[in-house]
């Protein structure tokens, strides 16, 4: 017993944050222990706190194995930012740099203009550079959040 | 569930839970029946109790922003099951690198375009002077000493001098003047699209061969003012051989100027005309002293130089 339940022992590992927390025996095939290591407690706590240890493990098995890493982590700073945040957690991120996107292609938009005064109408295909949607890129993923006042085709909303 | 009698349906949450649907549901507000997929996400990503747990720590009045944010973190799982969040922020950050690097590159175009524009505005602003003091023919004879600097056109006043030079060769020079005005504004469009790549026109191809456009668009400030001080100095160059010639034997040499300022011929010809105009330059006194005294009465005769005439003489 004593030497299961040892953290040196060099036969068994110590059991990962997440046994320690649900206080269970962390087994050789613990979906858990490669990325919650004993030495970050708190990084299990925040995730299970919001997440719940069984949604964490669901989707753990629906990624693949070399995807489980960056999957975590991400669960991980999610959780941590609706702790801080309770309202809007990482949400509220999202909007604040949407924002700055609209803010950027509006004074593009403007700059753009005056360029065009210059550069008289012979050079109205140049406007196509640099008035392109930055939000509405066809190669990226435009974002809609709910506070968003763009309509988006990949809106949040789709069912 | 569909209570009987009653005109509203179970909500989402209660539909997917299989319960009952009280009116005192507390997710019933958030999760519609008609959009089933949206509970789908929030309960496989935080779990009914989680968000329960969720909305008892906020707010009354925050209630419905924080389950809107709930809603959307879940979908963005939902299309993003590996990176989550983390996907939408680093595209909108890469987004607003771009438009950041973007704005930067138009501001520089537009400070660019600003320049050309002053520039064009002072060249414009200056030739008034300059075409009314061409109309002055015969106020202001050229002496000895105007001759010489004449020759001389590394100095400021010899530039002046050569615009008095120019009188002679007044209507030629406007229509010089007139062309280089025109072909400016050829001149920043045609830089415009050459630093775009655009396909040059013929028009711009007049631009493309000179000199100015020879060098680089963003640095052709400078190298406009040169080119300009360059073909002035041409022209007087030129002008000083024919100074002492006849008004009518001038129209034809005054034609080749035209033409060559034109750019129909390669930059070769006009540097090599540019050479052969040094050539005259540094041979002009004994050109002077070589030249037949009836062609510089009849020069005199027509410009009224008569102090010119007694320079050569």
């Amino acid at each position: 017993m004593a030497s299961s339940s040892s953290y040196s022992s060099s036969s068994c590992n110590s059991p990962c944050a997440a046994c320690k927390f649900l206080r269970r025996k962390c087994m050789p095939d613990c979906v858990f222990a490669p990325y919650f290591p004993p030495e970050e407690p708190h990084k299990f706590a925040n995730v299970h706190k919001i997440f719940g240890a069984s949604n964490v493990s669901k989707l753990l098995n629906e990624v693949l194995p070399h995807q489980r890493e960056d999957a975590v982590n991400s669960l991980a700073y999610e959780a941590e930012a609706r702790i801080k945040d309770p309202v809007y957690g990482c949400v509220g991120a999202i909007s604040v740099l949407q924002r700055q996107v609209l803010r950027l292609q509006k004074e593009l938009d403007a700059t753009n203009a005056d360029l065009l005064r210059y550069a008289g109408a012979s050079c109205n295909r140049g406007t196509g550079r640099g008035s392109h949607h930055v939000g509405q890129n066809p190669g990226l993923y435009s974002f809609s959040s709910p506070w968003s006042t763009t309509d988006d085709p990949y809106g949040d909303h789709r069912n | 569930m569909t209570l009987k009698g009653a005109t509203s349906q179970a909500c989402a949450a209660c539909k997917y839970q299989r319960r009952k649907c009280t009116p005192e549901c507390p997710l019933a507000p958030y999760f519609p029946a008609d959009q089933p997929k949206m509970f789908q996400n929030a309960h496989k990503l935080f779990g009914v109790c989680n968000i329960l747990k969720i909305l008892k720590t906020v707010d009354p009045c925050f209630k419905f922003e924080t389950m809107k944010s709930i809603i959307c973190q879940a979908n963005i799982r939902e299309k993003f099951p590996v990176y989550g969040c983390w996907e939408v922020i680093w595209q909108l950050q890469y987004q607003i690198m771009a438009a950041e690097q973007e704005l930067q590159n138009v501001h520089k175009q537009l400070a660019l375009y600003r320049q050309h524009h002053y520039h064009q505005q002072q060249q414009i602003s200056a030739m008034p002077d300059y075409v009314t003091s061409q109309l002055e023919l015969g106020m202001a004879p050229p002496n000895n000493n105007n001759t010489i600097s004449f020759l001389n056109h590394s100095t400021p006043q010899s530039y002046d001098n050569n615009n008095n030079a120019i009188h002679h060769a007044l209507p030629v020079t406007q229509q010089q003047q007139q062309h280089y005005s025109n072909r400016s504004d050829d001149a920043y469009t045609s830089a415009y699209d050459i630093d775009s790549k655009q396909t040059i026109t013929t028009d711009n191809v007049l631009w493309a061969q000179n000199p100015f456009t020879n060098n680089s668009i963003n640095e052709n400030n400078d190298n406009a003012e040169t080119v300009q001080s360059q073909f002035g100095v041409s022209q007087t160059l030129a002008m000083g051989s024919e100074d002492v010639q006849d008004y009518d034997e001038l129209h034809p040499f005054f034609d080749t100027i035209d033409d060559r300022q034109s750019y129909i011929d390669s930059k070769e010809a006009y540097d090599s005309s540019s050479s052969e105009e040094s050539l005259k330059d540094t041979t002009q006194i004994s050109m002077d002293h070589a030249a037949d005294d009836n062609t510089l009465k009849s020069a005199a005769a027509c410009f009224s130089l008569t102090s010119v005439k007694l320079s050569v003489s």
